[in-house]
């Protein structure tokens, strides 16, 4: 194996036929209108030099090395800038073209340090290559001019260094943190030979707006940024390809090692969801796989009180089989149950399923998608047919009008955030439906059409009004309902009711009602309009209503079944989507299929050899209701911190409290194992070999860099619990799975690791209709053949704030943060964010005497925590917002048990608070100073 | 702190009763029917059945149609 | 300007050069000192700067000129009868009647110094919105080619054919259009912008929105140099007048046409003269030059279609309209047509505007109208172009100012400045200064110009010093070749003109090797 070299083309590809013929150095070459002649060459193989062209941005024409000689052009067009022209004859090679090229690399190595040799990028330098390429062998300038030799480097990002000394003024890290990021927090600063690459306003790259991407690094053709690991390790000498562990856009990358021991991530280029973009959690904060607070072997105690021992695996998996097996004897059937994790891989997660419902004999089995995005497989399955979103990322690069509800991509899919402001950039139009003014609303370069600052709890009378309008004002697609849709004329009659218009439920929502119809009208007068939509909608007491209500809205404006338009869920974690492909919900089969469906369970009882019960399971919240109650006793826990995650943590931990057996399968100890009477180690991404679907529905394959550390595949260990409970379950590799998983599976049916291996990834449905996979649903017919309307009536949520509790608090996450923060905690990344804060506006702050620091008490009817205060205005008045990335704050200690009607998925969103200053900032500086004076 | 007192297939049937009640109660019925027989656990469906036929038991008129409707578990 | 029979006008220049040298101090003595009543008018500058302040009386004769007036010279002026043209030592006669007005061309300049340049009824009264009133006659389509076979090129310096430039952007699908006009106006020795923007905004404001009629624009930016307070303050002046008589704004002249202008100020960096850096520049960003293509007629100002022209270009255009194509191409010689206002300045003894038909000789302007070196001593070099325009000896005063006979002789009109230089100036020193000015104000994008121009100053200093010089002659040639052949714009590429021309015409000045001095 060796490192893996993605070609650059030096310019972007252009759309189209390949229509213009064009003669490179006497080759013939074909391409679509608007290449680069130094595309077109590429294409043809042959490599033009170049520095400051690279394929993922613009043409900039400022390194001069491409220069290329034209018949019929007078002097030297740069090849990047140039455009192809029919019937173009170019020469890239002359000796006046020599002569040129070496004059610039003689200019740049004029003002370069010469220390190749123990520069870390030797060996991976595009300034060493073209100096190579174009024969240079003397700098008749000297080294003794005037130079940037002496500048500092800047140490402050966590992940990489900035040598100003190195850079060659190429501005390609500046391009990539516009163009690719978004963000442009770099620029060039001074003008002429004093021109150089500056974060911010000059200051060092923490104190600006510099999120971390690492695009400028991977930009970069010199040293000048390098991702420390390189610096302190040397260059990497292999690549595995494999898939991003946190979010779920799922982003492809290159792990780049020395032996075992991972140098950096670098993102893959032909990585479908993220064409070699990546965010400061899947470009760097991978350490947290090789933190000394792993635990790597089976630890076991009797009672939960008791100190943790460690134990072999036998005797680990041994006691799990033995244990529940015993209190199914005692309790019944139904007592035990497992939580499948949607952090782990599809062929994980199907042989926990089939553990559950095989060797335990039961249905209670449900995944923590369950607490994000269990609305979503409602809602859409209801009105299309499918439990995933309709789209491909690449969708939304053809969307006119983008229609953000409940997300902030920026911070939570950062990397597809990018690729939505790009497309903002280029002209389509944005409305974001958020209480708070996330980075969205109006960032660098982009700023959005309308912000519906909708309260937190009344999605659903916003999402009404809007159909309403549509309704009521002639903006439906008649045409597209007519032929794709059913129940559309009952539901018409019901969204036409006066009590859905805008006006009507202005007071409900807080958004002003003509700027809920102009809204509406964007939306519904675009050539295409996308729905991209996050947390914001599901977690509520209506997210399943929410879904159903966007549905309807695609459908009435004929938004769905093509590229740029859609309803397209944002799943928050890896492997979410894939989680719940694989039956991992109590009532459904591998597939979504019902357990009721007497043919589909005859084929798994056939293929698994145990009878399954057709009646569903529980769900977590009611394995938690069970388990107070006493009928629930034993749960496997696979890969999710519960306590931490879910809501109500006290009563939470009382369900756990009064189980008989609580297994843990985690990477680290966590706050749901300290509830546990069994704690088995797991694999991180980097060990685990299988495949994560995201968000698109892709199938990306997660390759192993190194064998378990913990000596077990995840996999390994849940067959040999079932084996232990006598239930013969045995694969040689997750291919095996895979294979499994397709047999059963008609939606999976093309899906193998050798497919994988051969395409790179694939969207499902993948199978004999659809052999290359399914970017884009519903294009002919909806899956369930009508696309249905469904009335989706608004009711209120039964958390409201009071007198005694008058704020509402929503929750969400922030960039350099994921989920309960048991990885990125353990990385460089909590430089960003070492705690959680609260998020206030200034009035509610001012009102209560909170000042900006100050630590207060957040208290629900639920629980109180106490964290510190940022007072921000991009919150709405009345409402504050924290994130739960520490368990130190437990911003789950005050969260209700209400939850969606459909789906019980908590409404997290949603909760009643009030706030109250406990110690102003400035006591509490005072009080910091002191601990080390007591420490002593 | 003031929690919610009533059992959670009361709750949770209640909370599916009200978004229907726009529905005309007999089909409302039918489709939280639907609804329960296709996600409930079977002891929480026969506590509701239970509940259904106690008066004082806070449930909604048309969870408590419903719950009428439901199949026994097999 | 109307005034009662017995009120005086006179006229005291508002231009910044006649106020450098005391105009405002003048306009107040005469006020003062006046034995009747005054209406003091503050034209522009007639642009002979070394008569300013040249202050001008109205007679029943025509006006009458007195200059250079100092304030101190204002008492013993009006005591001299100056309000009735009488005599006195700094008369200098009818305005008309001074030879070195009354041999010019004035075209684009005709109103500069006769008007009052915030006055719209005087720009009316002078021929003003004759050439608007026409082109709105007009089709686009035909405006443009009006333009085109008056062989108007852009005074910029490059000399591209506007009717050209405006044929692509008219042509060019878009919504949303702009006109900008390049009033950046950086090159040393070069005032003409400002003397027009200063003098006759309306002119300016006029053909840009003839351009903008001709073009589909609805919105133009005019984007002066910040060194420049007063023009910014005449055009925004001139541009709320404008609006104000409907000449701006929705239904320009009441035609179906919408044209809004706006003055947007520079940042003091040379290169935001250069279009698609001043393009970046208005668009908020730091000024980088665009690689070309896309141009800017199709993609410009926020990548939409756009025009962007001279101050002397757009400036010409009224009189293009007015007069027709042909009265403009009447003038000129080859493909140099019109008028082109030359600007003497550096060590000239009468410097300030000359708009003369193209194909005067550098002699005639520099020994002519310029009247030799402040000095007194000979000249050695002219500068014409810029800082990067070629130094041309006395040797070559025959070449006539056109286009073409320039490029061939390896030097450039550019935006018609012509610095003149008396022999004492180091040929070495002005070539040196050349790299220094390009290491200076390049926008730092490509390589040739960012970093070669510093090393060209360190290798003519190697030469000067005799350093290997004949290596160093050699390297300093290849350096040349790659600026000019290599560079991404003209600032990189014109840059090597100065120091070759030097180098050509006045070698000796580099130094001799001790072998060379044998």
């Amino acid at each position: 194996m060796s490192l893996i070299k993605e070609q650059d083309y030096g310019t972007p590809a252009k759309p189209g036929e390949a229509t213009v013929a064009v003669e490179i150095d006497g080759k013939s070459v074909l391409v679509p209108e608007g290449t680069s002649v130094m595309r077109a060459a590429a294409e043809a193989g042959i490599e033009i030099p170049k520095l400051c062209a690279t394929d993922n941005l613009d043409p900039f024409g400022s390194c001069r090395l491409c220069l290329v000689d034209i018949d019929g052009r007078k002097g030297s067009p740069a090849s990047c800038t140039t455009p192809v022209a029919p019937g173009m004859k170019v020469r890239t090679q002359t000796p006046e073209l020599a002569e040129l090229r070496r004059g610039v690399m003689e200019l740049y190595i004029s003002d370069h340090p010469l220390d190749c040799l123990t520069c870390p990028t030797n060996g991976d330098c595009e300034l060493q290559d073209m100096a190579g390429v174009v024969g240079l062998r003397d700098v008749r300038y000297g080294y003794a001019g005037e130079n940037h030799l002496d500048l500092e480097t800047d140490s402050s990002n966590p992940y990489f260094d900035f040598d100003s000394s190195k850079c060659i003024a190429c501005s390609r890290c500046v391009r990539a943190c516009g163009e690719v990021q978004g963000t442009f927090a770099l620029t060039i600063e001074g003008r002429g030979f004093d021109s150089r690459v500056a974060a911010g306003a000059g200051g060092s790259f923490m104190e600006s707006d510099c999120v971390s991407c690492g695009a400028c690094v991977q930009a970069c053709p010199t040293a000048t940024l390098q991702e420390r690991s390189v610096v302190e390790l040397g260059m990497p000498n292999r690549s595995v390809l494999t898939t991003c562990a946190y979010c779920g856009v799922g982003c492809s990358f290159k792990a780049e090692l020395r032996g075992d021991e991972v140098v950096r991530m670098v993102p893959y280029k032909d990585g479908g969801a993220n064409e070699g973009h990546s965010c400061v959690k899947g470009r760097f904060a991978f350490g947290y796989a090789s933190h000394p607070d792993r635990q790597l072997k089976p630890m076991m105690r009797e009672r939960i009180t008791d100190e943790w021992h460690e134990v072999e695996w036998e005797e680990a998996i041994g006691y799990v089989g033995r244990r529940m097996m015993e209190i199914q004897t005692r309790h019944g059937m139904g007592a035990i149950g497992g939580i499948s994790s949607s952090r782990c891989t599809n062929e994980e997660v199907y042989v926990v399923q089939k553990m559950v419902r095989a060797a335990f004999g039961n249905n209670n089995v449900d995944t923590c998608a369950r607490v994000c995005h269990s609305p979503t497989g409602y809602g859409l399955k209801q009105t299309y047919g499918t439990s995933a979103g309709t789209q491909d990322f690449k969708s939304v690069d053809k969307a006119d009008v983008i229609l953000v509800i409940g997300a902030n991509p920026t911070d939570a899919h950062p990397v597809f955030g990018s690729r939505i402001k790009r497309r903002l950039r280029q002209g389509a139009k944005l409305i974001v439906a958020d209480p708070r003014r996330i980075d969205l609303v109006r960032s660098p370069h982009i700023e959005a059409q309308h912000h519906l600052r909708v309260m937190p709890g009344s999605n659903v009378a916003l999402i009404n009004a809007m159909a309403h309008v549509v309704v009521t004002e002639g903006l439906v697609d008649r045409e597209f309902v007519a032929e794709r849709c059913e129940d559309f004329d009952q539901w018409e009659a019901f969204i036409s009711g006066s009590e859905h218009s805008p006006e009507a439920v202005e007071e409900i929502t807080g958004v002003p009602a003509a700027e809920v119809r102009a809204a509406t009208r964007l939306y519904a007068g675009a050539r295409n309009a996308t729905i991209m939509y996050g947390l914001g909608v599901t977690e509520h007491s209506q997210g399943s209503t929410m879904v159903m209500g966007m549905a309807n809205l695609a459908m009435a404006t004929g938004n769905i079944g093509r590229e740029g338009v859609g309803v397209n869920p944002l799943r928050g974690q890896n492997n979410v989507q894939g989680s719940c492909d694989m039956g991992s919900f109590p009532h459904e089969l591998p597939g979504y299929r019902h357990v009721s469906d007497d043919a589909v369970r005859t084929a798994f009882e056939t293929l698994w050899g145990r009878t399954l019960q057709s009646e569903p399971g529980l769900r977590i919240p009611n394995m938690f209701d069970a388990a107070i109650d006493g009928t629930f006793r034993a749960l496997f826990v696979h890969g999710e911190d519960i306590v931490q995650s879910d809501p109500n943590t006290k009563h939470v931990t009382s369900a756990l409290e009064a189980m008989d057996l609580v297994v843990v399968q985690d990477l680290f100890l966590n706050e749901t194992s300290k509830y546990a009477h069994v704690f088995l180690p797991g694999t991180s991404f980097l060990e685990k070999d299988g495949t994560f679907t995201n968000a698109e529905r892709r199938i990306n394959r997660v390759r192993p860099v190194m064998a378990p550390k913990t000596g077990k595949h995840e996999w390994q260990i849940v067959c040999e619990i079932a084996q232990a409970m006598g239930y013969p379950m045995k694969y040689d590799d997750s291919a095996q799975i895979m294979d499994e998983i397709a047999i059963t599976t008609p939606t999976f049916s093309g899906v193998s690791f050798a497919k994988l291996d051969e395409v790179g990834s694939v969207q499902w449905p993948c199978n004999d209709a659809a052999p290359e996979g399914t970017p884009i649903m519903h294009i002919e017919g909806f899956v369930r053949g009508k696309g249905k309307f469904v009335e989706t009536l608004y009711v209120p949520t039964k958390e409201r704030s009071t007198r005694k509790f008058p704020l509402i608090l929503t929750t969400g996450r922030i960039l350099s943060q994921y989920n309960v923060g048991a990885q990125t905690r353990r990385t460089g990344n909590s430089a960003w964010h070492p705690e959680d804060l609260l998020e206030m506006h200034p009035h509610d702050a001012e009102v209560r005497g909170i000042g900006d620091g100050d630590t207060v008490s957040l208290a629900s009817r639920i629980g109180e925590t106490s964290l510190r205060v940022k007072i921000d205005d991009r919150m709405p008045v009345g409402v504050v917002y924290t994130t739960f990335h520490h368990p130190v704050t437990g911003a789950n200690v005050v969260t209700t048990e209400h939850s969606d009607w459909a789906t019980n998925c908590p409404e997290y969103k949603v909760t009643a608070v009030q706030v109250a200053l406990k110690q102003p900032v400035t006591a509490q500086s005072a009080q910091t100073r002191a601990v080390p004076a007591m420490a002593e | 702190m003031a929690q919610t007192h009533e059992p959670p297939h009361i709750r949770l049937a209640n909370e599916i009763a009200v978004q229907f009640r726009h529905r005309d109660p007999d089909i409302a019925a039918k489709e939280i029917a639907v609804h329960i027989q296709a996600f409930w656990d079977p002891r929480m469906r026969t506590k509701l059945v239970i509940d259904a036929a106690d008066p004082a038991s806070g449930l909604d008129p048309v969870a408590v149609a419903a719950a009428a409707l439901l199949t026994p578990p097999r | 300007m109307s005034a009662s029979d017995d009120v005086v006008i006179v006229y005291v220049p508002r231009d910044s050069a006649a106020k450098s040298v005391g105009a405002d101090a003048v306009a107040a003595g005469i006020a003062a000192a006046a034995d009747r009543p005054v209406h003091v008018v503050r034209n522009g500058s007639r642009g002979m700067l070394w008569l300013e302040p040249m202050v001008e009386v109205s007679t029943p004769a025509g006006r009458v000129a007195y200059g250079p007036v100092a304030p101190h010279d204002v008492e013993g002026l009006i005591a001299a009868g100056m309000l009735d043209g009488a005599e006195h030592p700094l008369r200098l006669g009818p305005t008309e009647e001074i030879a070195w007005l009354r041999d010019q061309t004035r075209v684009t300049f005709a109103r500069v110094g006769v008007v009052d340049p915030l006055s719209a009824e005087d720009y009316a009264a002078h021929g003003g919105l004759a050439g608007l009133r026409r082109a709105l006659s007009l089709t686009p389509a035909e405006v443009v080619a009006e333009v085109t076979e008056s062989g108007l090129r852009g005074r910029g310096g490059a000399g591209f054919p506007a009717g050209i430039k405006w044929k692509t952007v008219l042509g060019a699908e878009s919504e949303l259009k702009f006109v900008c006009c390049n009033a950046d106006e950086g090159d040393s020795g070069t005032f003409a912008d400002r003397m027009l923007m200063e003098g006759d905004p309306f002119t300016l404001i006029e053909g840009m929105t003839i351009a903008a009629w001709a073009v589909g624009a609805s919105e133009g930016y005019i984007y002066v140099r910040s060194e420049y307070p007063d023009a910014v303050d005449t055009l925004r002046a001139a541009i709320d007048t404008a609006r104000a008589h409907g000449w701006l704004g929705k239904r320009v002249l009441d035609h179906d046409f919408s044209f809004d202008l706006f003055v947007r100020v520079g940042g003091g960096a040379y290169i935001c003269g250069e279009e698609t850096s001043m393009l970046d520049s208005l668009e908020g960003k730091r000024g980088m030059v665009r690689a070309k293509p896309p141009i800017p007629a199709l993609e410009g100002l926020f990548g939409k279609p756009t025009v962007v022209n001279n101050v002397l270009t757009l400036g010409s255009v009224p009189m293009i309209l007015a007069d027709g194509a042909e009265a403009f191409a009447a003038h000129g010689v080859g493909r140099s047509r019109g008028t082109q206002v030359f600007q003497l300045g550096g060590n000239i003894a009468q410097g300030g505007i000359v708009e003369t038909a193209f194909g005067i000789t550098l002699g005639e302007l520099v020994d002519g109208y310029g009247g030799g070196t402040r000095s007194g001593r000979p000249v050695r070099a002219v500068q014409v172009g810029g800082p990067l325009g070629a130094y041309l000896p006395t040797s070559q005063f025959d070449l006539p100012m056109d286009y073409e006979a320039f490029a061939a002789a390896g030097a450039m009109v550019g935006h018609g400045g012509v610095v003149v230089f008396d022999d004492t100036v180091d040929m070495a020193g002005q070539a040196r200064f050349a790299m220094e000015f390009c290491a200076a104000e390049s926008c730092g994008k490509c390589t040739p110009c960012r970093v070669g121009a510093v090393r060209g100053v360190e290798v003519i200093d190697r030469i000067v010093a005799g350093e290997n010089r004949s290596a160093n002659l050699k390297l300093l040639n290849d350096l040349c070749h790659l600026m000019t052949e290599g560079s991404l714009c003209a600032m990189g590429g014109l840059t090597p003109m100065p120091v070759k021309s030097a180098l050509a015409h006045f070698p000796g000045d580099f130094g001799t090797t001790t072998e060379e001095k044998r």
